[in-house]
């Protein structure tokens, strides 16, 4: 920090954002899979706003990263934004932040070359995304300064929540969304 | 002669079944789990919807006087 908190602040703030993105596209990837809104929604409006969250996730990410570096609260290198372990605050929490930020980048970047890679390697790469979300949240609990405020709490059971709650409706067996009646006139 | 072709890329189908609801004259899921459509050329202006829809892009609809494509 060392007097301007400008800096300070835009990693908090960054870091907070990015998991609210992140949090968000996994919902509605999701609900792209899962249908739960059934025709009340389009799918192809679903499925856009999914990957321009993930793009921003990733945009919030990297101001997160450049903050703390610029900071100097914490020694920070550039190489340590890349490298897990590198911090020497909390090494855990922090190297699961960078593990979870070059994996989001991963499944991102798997989706422009999904021609390339194959379906069937584009989804197991994507099944990565539950890994990314834990891995961001347990990065943010346990290394985040205001992880003990009542609103972070309350933004973490929620994306935990609607996570967990989509991931169970997943799991259960899907009923077939009734075919819209043709038009004869 | 119908307005739209449509080419799916089997390779890149994951069976999401957005295509379905979009034009479900149109599409199907085949027993392999991969998108079918029922026509290559159609007047059902849901197959534009539905490519849009796809998550994977696994599907193409072009004009089908020519090789322009509209999604």
């Amino acid at each position: 920090m060392k007097g301007d908190p400008t800096f300070w602040l835009l990693a908090r703030a960054g870091g907070l954002t990015a998991y609210a993105l992140l949090a968000g596209s996994v919902v509605l990837g999701l609900v792209v899979k899962t249908r739960p809104l059934g025709r009340r929604v389009r799918q192809a409006d679903v499925t856009d706003l999914h990957r321009f969250l993930a793009l921003l996730a990733l945009a919030a990410t990297a101001l997160h990263g450049v903050a703390l570096v610029l900071d100097g609260a914490v020694e920070i290198t550039p190489l340590a934004l890349v490298v897990p372990g590198l911090v020497p605050y909390r090494p855990v929490a922090t190297a699961l932040g960078v593990l979870a930020a070059e994996l989001m980048v991963a499944v991102y970047a798997s989706f422009a070359l999904r021609r390339r890679i194959g379906a069937r390697a584009w989804r197991r790469l994507h099944w990565a995304t539950y890994a990314v979300f834990a891995a961001a949240t347990a990065h943010g609990v346990m290394a985040g300064t205001d992880s003990g405020r009542t609103w972070t709490l309350a933004l973490y059971l929620s994306a935990i929540g609607l996570v967990a709650g989509l991931v169970a409706w997943r799991s259960l067996p899907r009923t077939p969304i009734p075919e819209p009646r043709r038009s004869t006139a | 002669m119908k307005t739209y072709r449509i080419e799916i890329d089997a390779n890149l189908c994951s069976a999401f079944g957005s295509c379905v609801d979009a034009a479900p004259h149109v599409f199907e899921l085949n027993g392999g789990g991969v998108a079918d459509a029922r026509t290559a050329e159609t007047d059902d202006a849901g197959v534009v919807e539905a490519a849009r829809s796809c998550p994977m892009g696994a599907i193409a609809v072009y004009r089908a006087d020519g090789c322009e494509r509209v999604a």
